[in-house]
């Protein structure tokens, strides 16, 4: 917090040739734990060799760093700008075209630095027009979390390989009392705008959401869900996990429900795994498995999240230094510390081939299962960048909330969610200034 | 003579920061909101092309915006009732002098000091399914912030306990002021509850009910903080209300356009519905 | 119904309503794992005051604390300036429009200004004012029923007076303070105290008119300590227990004064 209070939108002069970078991040409890050691050590290190500091500075979450960006970029007063920052998926649109980016392609040719080193999904998660513009920092995918103690009670051997299985086996974990109360579900959760692109894209192999290369091309203009029958497909699928009566519809508090053993299954981030074990405690053994398929057909995997580190021109033309440090934070033994320290992924390749790592994983299996996934899904299994994301994730839940208590037909509904998130993309194209 | 024209332009002079301000804050982006509701507007403020009424066509074909409009309707034909007659009834319950009434006069008027972000804090502490001790009273597992119905009840009961305080003073107020004569006539006649509620009651508490009803309606239509701080529009839209979507919107999604229609719509029912209800005032109410 | 029951019940009712009060009292008490004990507590296991502590130190509730202090005294100060001499200017001098420039400035009521957020906040960008104090207090400067009810008052008061005090020399703000303020005394303090807390418990406005954390005020803050997202709920209880305490002290130890005041008003109309 002291930090905090000196950082804020200041800049320390340099001293005695000691280049100072600043590091807004959104990284808080346990996670700034791992960013403040990732920092020390550069700074004793390659930092002492060459002159530079890095002050890591937590801004609050990272839709409050990316406000704070946009305001500074608002007011027109770039100085103020950290060096570094990192941010999330939301902050994509506003941050890929802004001039104040200098994109990670251009730092990487200026200083040499071989970009294929880096995880080609973690890659393409972060090209905009076949240039990286970011350096993907914390990456995540979904996993199925799943209590084992309950499967093994009910007979029940693997986990659900697709959405199928999913349903009958929620329906088998079901359980009621006398008065048909229920008292365990089989399944929690409503898909969100992540999930859905995962189930939505790893379809026919590989499926797009919406065009524009999911809008890494550019900004979308429609969806493509509706017209290359991703969705029906899905919407059927959940349609019959609802019919099982095992589906909890719950929007909210998921984990603590699934901690306390009131719902067997649900699908989260990796990046979650540490805290449920804790969340469980020793009530029951957990278990994690690939994200269910949504049929046979659908091999795409999933697709990787999370957020990014971007370097920013505040005119103090530091960029180069910054760049020593974000190679520095990708470097295979820094992914790896920073794995075992939070759990996101290496997106260095390097990292899977160390020996710490793979004894790392042959330690934590849960952990295993989760890379594995990443590197069995196709790695051109992309998330959307679209705006208005707020707004369309309440869009694709409240959609499909009223198909499954109003039952109404799968394709209505997804021509009306295609309709009104198309809606959205309409509003945020009238709002470009014609050049 | 120069003091002769000072002394004249002295009191507009007076006058000119309220002016001011009044323009600035509120004449100016009055007519901006609804100027801006025509144009499609850049991300930064800039009216890029006119488009007559084409933001509004998208606002009622959109789904978000029906439920919006549903979902703050619906509070306010809750909120505003019920507020009226709970806390009229109170007011009704306490008017009595005895010491245990007075003692209630000052706890109930207490919630108002409490500001809303932390009233609404503690409340969604006090409802969480997980943490809170409400589930534990009513010795009940309901999920408050996962189902639409109880979400809807949740944030009306949050409303209530935010204006019970300030409304309370004004009816208690009120009703101190009926004229002790009326009241032991009252007394005497041996009329009933009711006859006396009718007759005496809210007779002369009529400009305060209106003033309160109003006042009431105003605040539930633009319902905002709290659903912010409590539920963010959740669970599914369904606390969704049109002013939280302005600010979804204008300020999150940066569509000033889009959030400045929100907000002529919002000024226009509100409006409306203060119109109505000053037209049935003027009917029905009686005067002293 | 009797008076006894009338009472109990009443009593009863109250302590329903002001439960939340005592329970965030109580929670501001309570250890880290109080907060996830099923079912949930009502009372803490064992006093500790330690998230009192860790509230102002872990984070910067102090600063928001003087911020929100600073726009409601800066803010206050200002508001019943404008106010006043507004409502000098409407009753003391005989000029044209004078009448139509009252209405326009009552009028701003109908006005609801949560509807002209979004330009007012354009506003204030583009005049630089973001994260500023003056940014902060600028929408709560218009205080059109303070001018009403002040003007309402000043009418009653004999214009002879003025006349005097101007033939005298009395400069407009001498009489101001030396007669009309003592005069209105009670109005005006009721006034001032309105417009501190209702300045001091803004929320949306300064939600949107600042990004930076050191300019936030403490209604905004408090609902961004971070401490709930790993579930330490305590320390906000100690920040929301702290700033509850003057205020609370403010209505029960008036709370005559605040009956009082109400009841005037309607006598008034």
């Amino acid at each position: 917090m002291a930090l905090g209070l000196f950082a804020q939108g200041k800049k320390e002069n340099d001293t005695q040739g000691i280049t100072t970078i600043t590091w807004w991040h959104s990284n808080s409890g346990l996670l700034q734990e791992a960013t403040d050691a990732m920092v020390g050590r550069f700074n004793e290190t390659i930092g002492k060799e060459q002159g530079i500091k890095v002050q890591a500075v937590y801004q609050g979450k990272a839709s409050d760093v990316l406000t704070k960006i946009k305001a500074i970029d608002q007011g027109g007063n770039n100085s103020s700008l950290p060096d570094l920052v990192q941010l999330d998926a939301q902050a994509i649109l506003d941050i890929r075209d802004n001039p104040v980016l200098i994109d990670a392609e251009t730092l990487a040719k200026e200083n040499n630095y071989d970009l294929s080193q880096i995880v080609e999904s973690a890659r393409l998660s972060q090209t905009y027009k076949g240039k990286m513009i970011g350096m993907p920092f914390n990456s995540s995918t979904i996993l199925l979390y799943y209590n084992k103690t309950a499967f093994d009670q009910a007979g029940i051997k693997e986990a659900p390989k697709t959405l199928d299985e999913l349903a009958t086996d929620s329906q088998r974990l079901l359980l009621k009392d006398d008065k048909g109360t229920i008292l365990r579900y089989g399944f929690s959760g409503v898909p969100t705008t992540y999930e859905l692109c995962a189930w939505l894209g790893q379809q026919n192999g590989l499926s797009l959401i919406c065009d524009m290369n999911n809008g890494h091309d550019g900004i979308p203009q429609k969806m493509l869900f509706d017209s290359n029958g991703t969705m029906d497909n899905f919407l059927t699928k959940w349609k019959q996990l609802y019919a099982t009566g095992a589906l909890d519809t719950a929007t909210s508090g998921i984990s603590a429900s699934f901690a306390s053993g009131k719902t067997v299954m649900m699908v989260a981030s990796t990046s979650q795994l540490t805290t449920t074990l804790e969340m469980i405690g020793d009530r029951f053994e957990l278990g994690v498995a690939n994200l269910p398929a949504v049929d046979d057909k659908a091999t795409g995997g999933v697709n990787i999240g999370g957020g990014a580190l971007y370097t920013l021109d505040n005119a103090s033309n530091h960029s180069k230094e910054t760049w020593q440090f974000v190679q520095f934070a990708v470097s295979a033994e820094e992914q790896l510390a920073w794995h075992i320290a939070t759990g996101y992924f290496p997106v260095n390749s390097g990292t899977y081939e160390l020996d710490a790592f793979k004894q790392h994983v042959q330690d934590n299996p849960l952990f295993g299962i989760a890379i594995k996934q990443m590197r069995e899904s196709n790695p051109q299994l992309q998330g959307i960048w679209v705006p208005s994301s707020y707004q369309i994730y309440y869009a694709f839940q409240s959609g499909i909330l009223k198909m499954l208590t109003e039952n109404k037909d799968v394709h209505e509904t997804t021509l009306s969610l295609a309709k009104e998130i198309d809606g959205y993309l309409t509003d945020y194209l009238n709002m470009q200034a014609t050049k | 003579m120069k003091g002769k024209r000072i002394r004249k332009a002295t009191p507009y002079l007076y006058l000119v920061p309220a002016l001011l301000l009044a323009f600035l804050f509120c004449y100016r982006p009055f007519f901006l909101t609804i100027l801006d509701s025509l144009y499609n507007v850049s991300l930064n403020g800039v009216r890029l092309k006119f488009v007559g009424l084409s933001n509004y066509r998208r606002l009622f074909a959109s789904e978000s915006f029906h439920d919006s409009w549903n979902n703050t309707l619906r509070f306010t034909a809750i909120f505003a009732p019920v507020n009226l007659v709970i806390t009229f009834s109170l007011a009704l319950l306490c008017n009595t002098n005895t010491k245990a009434s007075r003692l209630s006069h000052t706890l109930i008027i207490l919630p108002m000091a409490v500001a809303m972000s932390s009233a609404v804090l503690i409340l969604k502490t006090i409802f969480d399914p997980n943490v809170g001790v409400l589930n534990v009273i009513l010795n009940k597992d309901i999920q408050w912030f996962s189902t639409a119905r109880d979400a809807m009840s949740m944030l009306v009961v949050v409303g209530l306990w935010l204006d019970i305080g300030f409304d309370f003073l004004l009816f208690s107020a009120s009703l101190r002021n009926i004229p002790k004569d009326l009241e032991e006539e009252a007394s005497l006649e041996g009329v009933t509850i009711w006859e006396r509620l009718r007759y005496l009651e809210i007779p002369l508490s009529a400009p305060i009910l209106v003033f309160v009803l109003s006042n009431n309606i105003k605040d539930a239509m633009l319902m905002v903080s709290p659903v912010m701080i409590l539920t963010e529009g959740g669970p599914y839209r369904s606390t969704q209300t049109l002013v939280y979507q302005m600010y979804l919107e204008g300020f999150k999604g940066g569509n000033i356009a889009l959030g400045s229609a929100i907000a002529t719509i919002v000024f226009l029912a509100t409006f409306l519905f203060l119109l109505i209800l000053l037209a049935f005032q003027k009917r029905r109410v009686y005067f002293q | 119904m009797s008076k006894t029951i009338r009472s109990i019940l009443s009593l009863l009712l109250a302590l329903i309503i002001i439960f939340p009060i005592l329970y965030c009292f109580s929670a501001s008490l309570f250890a880290r794992t109080d907060f996830s004990t099923s079912p949930a507590r009502f009372l803490p296991t064992t006093v500790t005051f330690s998230n009192y502590a860790r509230a102002f130190k872990a984070s910067n509730l102090a600063r928001f604390l003087v911020n929100s202090l600073i726009c409601a005294t800066v803010g206050t100060f200002l508001r019943m300036s404008i106010s006043l001499f507004s409502a000098y200017s409407l009753t003391m001098f005989h000029y044209k429009g004078r009448y139509a420039l009252f209405i326009i400035i009552i009028a701003t009521m109908l006005l609801p200004g949560d509807a002209l957020l979004i330009q007012n906040y354009v506003t204030i960008q583009r005049l630089g004012l973001t994260d500023t104090y003056l940014g902060l207090i600028s929408t709560s400067l218009l205080a059109p029923t303070s001018i009403f009810i002040l003007r309402q008052f000043f009418l009653t008061v004999s214009k002879e007076y003025r006349e005097a005090a101007y033939l005298e020399g009395c400069s407009d703000t001498r009489f101001m303070v030396t007669l009309l303020i003592p005069m209105s005394q009670s109005l005006i303090v009721a006034l001032t105290v309105q417009s501190f807390i209702q300045i001091f418990n803004d929320y949306l406005w300064p939600l949107l008119v600042t990004n930076s954390e050191m300019m936030r005020t403490v209604q905004v803050g408090i609902t961004m300590l971070g401490f709930s997202e790993s579930f330490d709920y305590g320390p906000q209880f100690a920040a929301m227990a702290t700033l509850m305490c003057p205020m609370l002290i403010l209505f029960i130890v008036f709370r005559k004064k605040i009956y009082e005041g109400v009841s005037t008003r309607f006598s008034g109309r």
